[in-house]
């Protein structure tokens, strides 16, 4: 009876332990090392390849609902280009905040960096309805799609935008997507102009994208926060100076949630097992009891 | 102020949604019901002033001769309204065909041109080729014929062919529990996010107006 009792514990201790699981490592952050993977390495070395002469086009195709995930990928990307030089335009293609998320990650980043001027270094076009029409008529011309930038500007009167036509253009394609967005990328995009993309994903859609990956539709791949952490690490061991920025304490970062995301899947291993355990014992005594009672 | 008051309404719904955890309760509905609304809201607005204002509306009142094109989509966007009206609720249909006829024929290249053609492409391999990935490739060849063998339902699936359809189920339990682990850690980023936000953002901000 006592072993029923283990397999039966109320969900809420599970809860309780989550939470405790969580918030302790952002508290008191651990420090535990994070490793590059081939798929983010690949892009950070294709951004490493890029200078102030080429451009690529961030694309913000998530949410608030996946930000935690998201938004350090964004953040880490667009400080790369920034410090790189590259210019960079930015749009967004996610309905629900997709547009909003991009404003607040730039608002973030470019007080950063005061000699970039927005419309020489970078360009806001804000959020356009309809993603697969709107992918496909870029490839046409971003002034078909966008005739005016977010903050209402003429597409021609912005220097940037008059020597970016279209993907012609265009050195590499980022999406960050919390959904089909990002193989819209790969299918349409790449496959019909050729355009390099590469995808900063959530975890949930990640595996689908490595078939992606591996038919070289898609030049690189950060799966969700860890993806995010890795390329955190890329950034901060190559340029040493953002090391100061991401050790702020109170400030979100990816390689900080990785220790809360560590501890977390520690306690769920450590519930599977018990729980797993338990079960088989109370099959074997119940087989036992089984074969005395015959 | 304006910004502590946010971070409190946004703590307040965190809670709420939190509550289900325990059970079902007015305060969980409650939060639900203003999020599907609040975005809803957000959809509509944000739609007309990114997309209708800038690409129809200003065109159209700008230089009408240039962009009188454009009063194709407007009549066909607009005639989508009239299934509210019985007797001609038939003419929405026109403006529907339209719309799936477009996202056909996007969608029907994009799958052949851009998923199916690369995706055998990719999978037509050397079995044991490549110097640093030869079992990758052997493992990759082998798996797609097992899950096409299992998905083959034409021939009873006994024998040989039951074997190589049982060896497929392996390879797609491998498969979702991948995707299963990767769902797992999206949705404890998730809450890192809102913990985050709890204990830190909210008591940063709120010691900031303080």
């Amino acid at each position: 009876m006592k072993l029923e009792r283990l397999v039966n514990i109320d969900r809420r201790i599970v809860y309780l332990c989550i939470a405790v699981g969580t918030t302790l490592p952002l508290l008191l952050p651990i420090g535990l090392p994070v490793s590059s993977t081939p798929p983010v390495r690949s892009l950070f070395e294709k951004v490493e390849s890029l200078g102030p002469e080429d451009v690529v086009l961030l694309s913000f195709d998530y949410g608030p609902t996946t930000a935690p995930e998201n938004t350090p990928m964004a953040e880490a990307i667009l400080r790369h280009c920034f410090t790189r030089g590259i210019k960079v335009v930015v749009i967004a293609l996610f309905p629900i905040g997709g547009v909003t998320m991009a404003g607040e990650v730039l608002a973030n980043i470019t007080p950063e960096y005061p000699q970039l001027q927005e419309g020489v270094d970078y360009a806001f076009l804000g959020y356009k309805d309809g993603a697969q029409a709107a992918m496909k008529q870029m490839g046409v011309a971003f002034v078909n799609v966008f005739p005016v930038d977010n903050g209402r500007r003429p597409l021609g009167e912005i220097p940037l935008m008059q020597r970016v036509v279209n993907y012609d253009d265009v050195d590499l394609i980022v999406t960050l997507s919390t959904n089909v967005i990002a193989e819209w990328w790969a299918n349409l995009v790449n496959a019909q102009f050729g355009t390099p993309v590469a995808v900063g994903a959530t975890a949930v859609s990640a595996p689908k994208y490595y078939a992606f990956l591996d038919s070289g539709q898609m030049i690189g791949l950060l799966g969700g926060l860890k993806g995010a952490s890795e390329y955190e690490r890329l950034v901060i061991d190559r340029y040493p100076h953002f090391a100061r920025l991401y050790d702020r304490p109170g400030v979100y970062t990816a390689i900080k949630g990785m220790d809360a995301q560590t501890v977390d899947h520690a306690i769920i291993m450590a519930f599977i097992l018990f729980g797993n355990t338990v079960h088989f014992l109370i099959r074997r005594r119940d087989r036992r009891a089984g074969l005395r009672d015959a | 102020m304006s910004q502590l008051i946010g971070v409190w309404v946004a703590a307040f719904l965190t809670l709420c949604i939190f509550s289900f955890l325990s059970r079902d309760n007015p305060f969980f509905r409650f939060a639900e019901s203003l999020f599907a609304g609040v975005s809803l809201g957000y959809y509509i607005g944000i739609v007309a002033v990114n997309t209708l204002v800038p690409n129809l509306i200003n065109p159209l009142f700008g230089d009408f001769g240039a962009n009188a094109h454009l009063l194709i989509p407007l009549l066909l966007g607009l005639n989508l309204y009239t299934r509210f009206i019985p007797r001609i609720a038939w003419l929405a249909r026109i403006s529907l065909a339209v719309y799936i006829a477009y996202y056909i024929g996007i969608n029907m290249v994009q799958k052949i041109q851009g998923e199916i053609v690369p995706q055998v492409g990719s999978t037509i391999l050397h079995p044991i080729g490549g110097v640093m990935t030869p079992v990758d490739n052997l493992i990759l060849i082998v798996g797609v014929l097992a899950v096409l063998i299992y998905f083959y339902f034409s021939i009873e699936h006994r024998g040989a062919v039951g074997a190589v359809s049982r060896l497929g189920v392996w390879f797609l339990m491998l498969g979702f529990g991948a995707a299963f682990g990767y769902t797992v850690m999206g949705r404890v980023s998730l809450l890192i996010g809102r913990m985050n936000f709890l204990f830190i953002d909210l008591v940063r901000i709120t010691g900031q107006v303080f």
